[in-house]
């Protein structure tokens, strides 16, 4: 069976292709909110147990074990606060979007029930500014929520059982993704991360235990609760455990998001669920995990999409989102384009990352645009190192990981594009001439193609 | 005395209940303030100080911390193009290209009838439907030359 003809049940966004809002009349009526009833009856010990058992890893990135993060929570600490990280702005990722656009209450009933596992009597959710639509879904569904009772004081009439959840947005930095920086930001600061320990567990917002998590981790609680650790775990790869979002951007024909175990391969991915390359193009590189992760080549490609399948290939699942290059992709450009980002989204806190990332930028564009020196590619490895945690002058030498996220990319394209950096320097310009017409996909071709500068 | 926040203090004190701390009310009045008058001026940012309870220095730290806050006037739909790489290798210059040579909208400028400002930013989480823009609130995906025509004449 091949990976397109086999059936998941799809249970985080079951009906993805609609793209409708479900209210909560609808989400009671499909069984809705029966897990935060149960949880309100459970120990609190006995449902972080459960999540433990599941092996459920954290879906923002580092893929953290869940049940074991709650668990670093300080004995007889309150309050304790419990911030659900919709910040998404990993380039690449696009799935909490769907997730809180399309089931709003997943995600409450997902805090409600977290909320009672860690003892937690307030949650916020952080928005990033950019979802406009994601909050007022949020908000609204909050609302209903409140007027029911199932958020509030005495949820679901239970005495003594309080959970207060507000929505909170973010107003346009990447940075606030990052777990301090989400609090600082959240406390009404610029968003700058903090240096760890102390981990946000034992002192966080308002310097007060908080549990941070990602918005599809968190919509994973109820789901662990209803059908168990077993179920969760019927699709495993090593230590890589449930069915998880994948999204899916670049030269695919059927580009989205996908809900799939991690046992697909991620050729599958490519060709059988997201119908191969646009064009029937050549596939040039892949990006398997989002922006800052090592990048793919077409004979690395047939791997497992866990944690330890990707890392077996020398990158990581990360946020677990694809984006896919086919053959006009210049890679000098496209890395000369991530490391704009980090430049810009660098919080300016440390020197290595507020200065390594400007420098690269430099450095790399100066490349792309045909003046680029041998020299510029010791100077790259040097800043950048070989894409691996602790090399190079920026990785493992700053506050948070965007430093290393920065470097990464850098350090990965040098070495799997070497070549293709020694043919801009020696020919002086970029040897991928026509590759606007090739990026639009023609769609722009006879509105703008004649009047566009080359690059 | 405040102005532009004059009619919004019923508003901004059933925020702050709601927050352990009353400075977490910061980014949402600055919103409030942004969504009102379309940009955060001074006076708006010493009204702020005075609501959050701090200073005008520390409101005009935030504010220029996050590239959402507008310190400027932007046009009535200000847009907001992604030029990150999903969307560049699915022709985000293209639509910047299109923006200005067919409808006269230029990066960091104010269309002169006020209607339009455009502005890069990073990626906006619509990855998947590449190239992206919002326009206002409102995301727009898979944008072609006649998708464009047809959103922005939705737009007065
Ligand atoms: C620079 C940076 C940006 C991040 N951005 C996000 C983000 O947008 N969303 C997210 O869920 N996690 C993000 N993370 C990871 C968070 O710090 C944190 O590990 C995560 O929210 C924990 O949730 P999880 O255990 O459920 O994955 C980011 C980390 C770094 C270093
Ligand atoms: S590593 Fe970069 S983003 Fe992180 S705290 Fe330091 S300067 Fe800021
Ligand atoms: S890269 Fe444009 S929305 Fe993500």
């Amino acid at each position: 069976m091949t990976t397109a003809t086999a059936q998941w049940e799809r249970v985080l966004l079951p009906n993805i292709e609609q793209d409708q809002t479900e209210w909560l009349d609808a989400y009671v009526a499909g069984g809705g909110y029966e897990m935060a009833r149960k949880a309100l009856g459970m120990a609190p010990a006995d449902i972080i147990g459960v999540v433990k058992d599941s092996g459920l890893r954290g879906r923002g990135g580092a893929g953290f074990p869940t049940g074991m993060k709650w668990g670093f929570l300080p004995q007889g600490l309150f309050p304790r606060y419990l911030a659900v990280n919709a910040d998404e702005s990993e380039p690449g990722t696009c799935k909490d979007r769907p997730l809180m656009e399309q089931r709003p209450h997943s995600l409450i009933e997902g805090v409600i029930c977290s909320c009672l596992a860690i003892e937690a009597q307030q949650a916020f959710i952080y928005i990033r500014g950019e979802y406009y639509k994601a909050a007022r879904v949020m908000q609204q569904a909050v609302e209903e929520a409140y007027a029911k009772g199932f958020l509030g004081k005495n949820i679901f009439g239970q005495q003594g059982k309080n959970v207060d959840l507000v929505v909170h947005r973010g107003a346009g930095a990447y940075i606030c993704g990052e777990e301090t920086a989400l609090l600082t930001s959240l406390e009404g600061y610029r968003g700058y991360p903090k240096l760890k320990p102390p981990f946000p567990a034992v002192s966080g917002l308002y310097g007060k235990p908080t549990i941070i998590n990602n918005v599809e981790t968190i919509v994973d609680v109820p789901h662990i609760l209803r059908r168990g650790a077993d179920w969760f775990k019927s699709w495993t790869h090593e230590r890589t455990t449930g069915m998880r979002l994948y999204s899916v951007s670049g030269h695919v024909k059927k580009p989205g998001v996908y809900e799939l175990p991690p046992t697909v391969t991620l050729k599958d991915l490519i060709y059988d669920i997201c119908g191969g390359i646009r064009n029937d193009h050549e596939l040039k590189f892949v990006i398997p995990g989002g922006s800052s992760v090592p990048w793919l080549k077409p004979h690395q490609i047939d791997i497992p999409m866990s944690h330890e399948g990707v890392a077996a290939a020398g990158s990581m699942l990360g946020s677990s989102a694809v984006m896919v290059m086919d053959h006009t992709v210049c890679p000098v450009w496209a890395v000369a384009n991530l490391s704009h980002f980090y430049h810009h989204e660098s919080c300016g806190q440390c020197t290595p990352c507020r200065e390594g990332s400007a420098w690269m930028h430099k450095i790399l564009r100066r490349i792309e645009q045909g003046g680029g020196r041998m020299e510029d590619l010791d100077t790259l490895r040097d800043i950048a190192g070989e894409g691996k945690p602790g090399s190079g002058m920026i990785s493992g030498k700053s506050i948070c990981a965007l430093g290393d996220a920065a470097a990464w990319p850098v350090g990965s394209a040098l070495g799997q594009f070497h070549d293709e950096f020694v043919e801009h320097i020696e020919k002086g310009c970029c040897p991928y001439k026509n590759k606007r017409y090739w990026m639009a996909g023609g769609r722009f071709v006879n509105e703008t193609f004649e009047k566009m500068p080359v690059l | 005395m405040p102005t532009i926040l004059k009619d919004r203090t019923d508003e901004i004190e059933r925020l702050a209940v709601r927050y352990p701390s009353r400075r977490s009310i910061m980014l949402p009045v600055l919103w409030m303030v942004q969504q009102q008058e379309g940009w955060i001026s001074q006076q708006a940012m010493a009204e702020v100080a005075d609501v959050v309870g701090t200073t005008v220095a520390e409101v005009y730290e935030v504010v220029s911390f996050y590239t959402m806050f507008q310190q400027r006037p932007v046009g009535r739909h200000h847009i907001a193009l992604c030029d990150t790489l999903a969307c560049a290798i699915c022709g985000a210059m293209e639509v910047a290209e299109y923006l200005k040579t067919k409808h006269g909208i230029e990066k960091k400028k104010v269309t002169p009838d006020g209607r339009f400002s455009l502005e890069f930013v990073e990626c906006i989480g619509a990855c998947s439907i590449a190239p992206a823009m919002l326009v206002g609130e409102t995301l727009h995906g898979n944008l072609t030359p006649d998708g464009i025509d047809a959103i922005l004449a939705q737009c007065p």
